[in-house]
């Protein structure tokens, strides 16, 4: 059930495809375009609240099939870090001997 | 202050339970029977302090005798808290007497407190245990009016100077003993930036305090809980050393929501006692009243409503149960069922107290005599709906988790251990550390699932209980259906009201989960012949399936009668309406 499943589409992910990801996922969050997302803004000061983070958090795990921190989104707080700790995260889960 | 504040050796099982229930029969008998008009803390006298708006002196001084604030303290730094569900309990005999003795003398303390066992170092986790065994109070400082429960955005300020220290500037609102406390648990913003990470818990003495730049605010009266001393804090630009910083710098919301699945669990099964009194108050009524020539009592309306104020005390004491003991057990899930206990607890009471009232009648609203608790009780409740974590929070927590649960882990998880609903077993050490912010997990509905193949259907009560089981499990797939196709924008704080109704309609399929599994590990273990019979849990499901809005075919001849005798012969008998079937005083 809990078993972490690697994810063979891994490698094809780049900073860019997960900002595009992110960004339009977070826009349905706040009701916004995705245009009015500055990737270097932290999601906060758009009012994405702490609940809505562990849920976008959620999402992430669903799609990409990772296992994250809950408060992934807090502690990465713009879409910018959130891409590039995802991208960390894809290295290392895909990794061997984890 | 106790010397048998040991692990039991393994050839000893049940040792905590010989412990809890030693604490609570001492705890009954020093407060005595509350009925008892010369009873220095009995209910004529909790009235007249309440009247008055005091916290009645006899009752805090009998629980400072009775050591009461050990059992907020961990036996590891040197107190009697070991169990999550027998501080319940234990509790439990303060508030069926009164609610704001129960919050002001002790919870408060407790809620503040759990904050440092989760977080605090060495020298946090021994002063504060030395203030609290010393007889002194904590209190839990996070609210701001301004902010409710949404308290990442709260303004009061803990700056960091050069040193490493604190400047506390701000205001914190309605809070419980506040103006009394030895220790302040103070919810502080520590950074400008928005967001999760901008929050820090800081234990504050009032004795390291410069007493020039704080102001204690003037207290709130309030509807319910009059006794209780609500004030708030203004600090002006006080110093405070970098050593009261509890957990690191930011991790204020983190640790805050962690702290909050111990208190949520544990706070609405203390109040059970509350709502246990008032049913007590409305048989007595009941059985004592002739109208149409025979008692209230033989009237089917009445008989009914107070058989199902007895089922709503089981019901409760279940989800609470199980709640509290996963806190031990399953402290990955607990955030879900430390929100749905809070969230679905305080609304039963609620609605309960309402039902009773109306049998009540005139009298309910009368603030004196023998059936004046009554009044009191249904005053002092709702504040459990309110103090940390609104029932709305509490629905706002579970939101975002439900399409995980959904894709993740109902109808495909490991069922919850055994141990999750018994009573009476051992448990393992509370594991603060493990306490997480989402899991993805809900063992206790996969409980359901995996009883639902399995349940007897030998007896038409036996058979009432299945079709019962299997509506909640049906239940239980629409839910996961309806929360699959939850949008984004309905996974938040801001998600439409249809999201917060399938919370409702979830915290009630896990409360039937808990009803059904405390019957199930009932009847294995065979030490309570009540609970280990189907009638009370068949009794007890079809009042939560008609809660979902559903007409199950009616129960069969003799199960309600058989939950009625049991509620009579408690009363009689003087025992406790919950599932421990505790002797009282009175």
């Amino acid at each position: 059930m809990n078993a972490i499943t690697t994810n063979n589409a891994a490698p094809s992910h780049t900073a860019e495809s997960l900002s595009v990801w992110l960004v339009d996922r977070i826009a349905v969050y706040l009701k916004r375009t995705p245009a009015e997302i500055d990737p270097s803004v932290p999601l906060a000061e758009y009012g994405l609240d702490s609940v809505a983070a562990l849920s976008l958090c959620g999402d992430i795990e669903e799609d990409f099939d990772l296992v994250l921190e809950p408060t992934v989104a807090w502690d990465y707080p713009t879409v910018e870090a959130l891409a590039g700790h995802l991208l960390e995260e894809f290295a290392n889960q895909a990794g061997p001997a984890r | 202050m106790t010397s048998d504040a040991v692990m039991p050796p393994a050839d000893a099982p049940d040792r905590q339970e010989v412990r809890a229930a030693a604490r609570v029969a001492e705890i009954e008998a020093v407060l005595g029977d509350p009925g008892d008009p010369v009873n220095p803390v009995g209910y004529a006298r909790l009235l007249e302090a309440d009247e008055a708006g005091e916290l009645l002196a006899a009752g805090e001084k009998a629980l400072d005798e009775l050591g009461l604030n050990a059992e907020f303290v961990p036996v590891a730094e040197g107190g009697r808290l070991e169990r999550i569900d027998s501080l319940v309990r234990i509790l439990r005999q303060v508030f069926r007497r009164d609610v704001a003795l129960g919050l002001g003398y002790g919870v408060t303390s407790f809620m503040a407190s759990v904050n440092v066992w989760t977080a605090g170092d060495d020298r946090q986790r021994e002063r504060l245990a030395g203030i609290l065994l010393g007889g002194g109070r904590a209190s839990v400082a996070y609210h701001e009016l301004a902010h409710g429960n949404d308290f990442v955005r709260n303004e009061f300020e803990a700056r960091q100077q050069g040193d490493g220290g604190f400047l506390l500037h701000g205001t914190k609102q309605v809070i419980n003993n506040a103006g009394r406390a030895d220790a302040w648990l103070l919810f502080s913003r520590t950074s400008d930036a928005p967001g999760s990470r901008s929050h820090s818990v800081l234990m504050v003495e009032r004795s390291e305090t410069d007493a020039r730049r704080l102001r204690i605010l003037p207290r709130y009266e309030t509807v319910g809980v009059r006794g209780c001393q609500l004030s708030g804090l203004d600090f002006d630009q006080a110093p405070v050393p970098e050593q009261a910083l509890v957990g690191g710098l930011g991790r204020g919301v983190e640790l805050a929501l962690r702290s909050f699945q111990i208190t949520r669990s544990a706070v609405p099964g203390m109040a059970l006692g509350a709502a246990d009194t008032s049913l007590r108050t409305v048989v007595s009524f009941a059985l004592g009243r002739k109208l149409y020539r025979r008692s209230v009592m033989d009237i089917p309306h009445a008989r009914a409503t107070l058989g199902g104020a007895f089922l709503d005390l089981l019901t409760s004491d279940s989800l609470s149960l199980v709640a509290t003991r996963a806190v031990h057990l399953l402290p990955e899930e607990t955030s879900v069922y430390a929100s749905a206990v809070k969230y679905l607890v305080p609304k039963l009471l609620t609605e309960t107290m309402y039902e009773l009232s109306i049998v009540l009648g005139a009298r309910f609203y009368v603030r004196e005599g023998e059936f004046g608790i009554f009044q009191k009780h249904i005053r002092d409740l709702p504040v459990l709906s309110l103090g940390h974590a609104g029932s709305a929070a509490c629905q706002a927590t579970i939101i975002p988790q439900l399409p995980r649960l959904a894709r993740r882990s109902w109808f495909q998880g490991e069922p919850a251990p055994d141990e999750l609903f018994q009573l009476r077993t051992d448990l393992p050490e509370i594991p603060f550390q493990r306490l997480t912010l989402a899991s993805g997990r809900d063992s206790v509905s996969c409980a359901l699932v995996a009883a639902v193949a399995s349940l007897p259907d030998g007896t038409p009560t036996e058979v009432a209980l299945q079709s019962l089981a299997l509506r909640l499990m049906d239940e239980l797939r629409q839910l996961q259906e309806q929360s699959l196709e939850l949008s984004l924008e309905d996974r938040t704080a801001l998600a439409s009201p249809a999201s917060f109704a399938l919370v409702d309609r979830y915290t009630v399929v896990l409360a039937g989960a808990s009803v059904l599994g405390v019957w199930r590990q009932a009847q294995a273990l065979g030490d309570d012949r009540f609970l280990a019979d189907p009638a009370w849990a068949a009794a007890a499901l079809h009042r939560l399936v008609r809660r979902l809005g559903y007409q199950p075919a009616p129960l069969p001849a003799g199960c309600e009668e058989q939950v009625h005798q049991e509620l009579l012969r408690r009363y009689e008998e003087r025992h406790s309406f919950d599932l421990y079937d505790t002797p009282l005083a009175g």
